[in-house]
This record gives structure tokens, sequence and C-alpha cells, in this order.
């Protein structure tokens, strides 16, 4: 395997990361009250893009997987790896909630200089903590990796 | 005495880099690592959604607004150069030596600037709907010098 493969995976992983959690991040501070001059509606209408990223952060991930063995589950187990996915799931369903219960389209209304709701604010909340969990999870992965 | 081999000199005698370094604890380097990428996280994530709007995506969303995230790039910045001296100083020869660290610093550089620009381009014009072709090639320019630090930074790694 060449040498470059590894790093040239983790960049495009790395500038669909920033992409997608640029999105989703700018939404949570939005809700949260940074930038209020911000309406929501446009805003979310950014979540498409956001979901290519996705895609193109599990495609790369994916590939780092098979040829990076830090990036696995184990065995060893990496518990960092194990972390990572599990936070990943619970942000999948942070944002099921947030798509079943209506918010987001209750958050579609909030205008320039309008307030959230409590409940918007505690699910945006909980995404930021999930991802900067995630974050934290990955720069582990190789520290890690075989420790138990 | 080049100025390298000087702090390195420096940086072996410290008590507090020598414990960073040889510290196989998560609290130690993999925490100044953690902080470095969370705070690039912040930064290139806003400076992405900034740029990429300043380019004609999502024409309705209002650009001054916008410029309330630079206080996030700023903290992001911040954390991210001093988390980064601070694993510099663990092992300043091999890192300063390492053929894509000038590469790395210069994107980081123009990028840093960039944004100072783009800043006070969007605070002075005050611009609602389109942005000027200026600040289009700012976004342009300050897109690819963050994309060419995170690629240089990735690679040096693997070098």
């Amino acid at each position: 395997m060449k040498w470059w493969f590894v790093p040239l995976w983790k960049t495009l992983h790395y500038f669909a990361v920033a992409g997608l959690v640029g999105i989703v991040g700018l939404i949570d501070l939005r809700i949260l009250g940074v930038a209020k001059g911000l309406p929501l509606r446009p805003l979310q209408r950014l979540m498409p893009w956001a979901f290519v990223s996705f895609l193109v952060t599990a495609v790369s991930g994916y590939a780092l997987s098979r040829i990076d063995p830090a990036n696995t589950i184990g065995p060893p187990v990496n518990v960092a790896y194990a972390a990572k996915i599990l936070f990943l799931v619970l942000i999948g369903l942070n944002d099921v909630l947030y798509f079943a219960t209506g918010l987001k389209r209750q958050v579609d209304g909030v205008g320039a200089g309008d307030n959230t709701s409590a409940s918007a604010k505690i699910v945006a909340a909980v995404s930021i903590a999930l991802w900067i969990g995630v974050v934290y999870w990955s720069r582990m992965l190789t520290f890690l990796a075989g420790a138990i | 005495m080049h100025i390298v081999d000087i702090l390195q000199q420096w940086s072996e005698n410290s008590a507090f880099f020598t414990w960073l370094r040889e510290s196989p604890s998560i609290w130690a380097y993999p925490m100044v690592f953690f902080i470095h990428t969370l705070a690039l996280v912040f930064t290139d994530s806003a400076s992405v959604v900034i740029d990429a709007r300043l380019l004609g995506a999502v024409r309705r969303l209002p650009i001054s607004p916008l410029s309330k995230l630079f206080k996030v790039i700023w903290i992001g910045v911040t954390l991210t150069v001093v988390s980064g001296l601070v694993m510099l100083g663990t092992d300043v020869q091999t890192k300063v030596m390492n053929r894509l660290f000038p590469v790395k610093m210069l994107f980081v550089l123009a990028a840093i600037v960039l944004t100072a620009v783009l800043r006070n381009q969007i605070a002075s014009t005050g611009v609602e709907s389109s942005a000027s072709p200026l600040a289009r090639v700012l976004a342009a320019a300050s897109l690819v010098c963050w994309c060419g630090a995170i690629a240089s930074g990735k690679f040096a790694a693997y070098l």
C-alpha cells in the first residue's frame, strides 16, 4: 500500500467532517442563541448538504477502517472506536427525535432575532455535546488501540 | 547554535514538556492533541459555512449576522495555535524539520490573515444578499488555505 493512502483518506474524511459539523453545529449554535440575526429556515435548508457530507465521512471512514487497524473495533477491543460508534448512533437517535417530534418544523418558523423553544435548545445542546464526544473518541483511536 | 537546537535543548530540559512527551496517560499528549483537533473543527466548520454562503450557497441566508461567527473562529484559532505550539514543544526538531512543516505554516498564516480581511470586508460593507466579487475571492482563497493547512498537517504525520 502506498504511504499516502491513509493521509489522503484522512484528509477527505476531515474535509467532509468540516462540512457536516459546520452545518449541523451552526444550526445547533443558532438554536442556542448564537448569531441570532440568522433566520433558521434558510439555515436548515443546508441539511441536504450535511447529509452529502455525512455520506462522504461514512465512505472515507469505511475505507480507513479497511487500511488502518486503529480504526476498527479490534480485537483487542478499541474502547475509543466502540465509544465513537455509540456516540454516532446517539447522534442519529437525537436527529430522528428532532424530525419525528416536529421540532424541525417548529424551528423552521424561527425568524431573525427570534428565540427557540426550550426543547429545541436541549436537542441542540445534546447534539453539540455528542459531536464533541465523537471528535474526542476519534482523536483517541490511535492512543487507545490495543489498550485492552 | 541553530535556533531549532536551542529550542530542542530547552524542551528536553523542561519538566513540563518531558512529562508531556513521555507520559503514557491519555490526559497528557492525547488531551492536547484533542484540544487542537476540536478547536480546529470549530474554526473550519464556521469558516466553511461562511465561505460557502459568500460563494453563493443559500442566498436567502442574510450575510451580515454571519459576522458573529468570527468570535467562534477566533476562539478556535487561538486554542489551535496554543495547543499546536505545546505539541511542537514536545519534539521541536522532528516537527520543525518535517518537509511539510513550512507548507503547513504558510497555509495557516495565509488562512488567518484571509479570515481577518474577510471579517472586515463583511463588517464594513454590511452585505445582505450577495457578496462582492472581492469577498468571493477572499472566501475561495480562505477555503483553499484551510484545506491546504489540513492536508499538509495530515500528510506531515506520515512523512
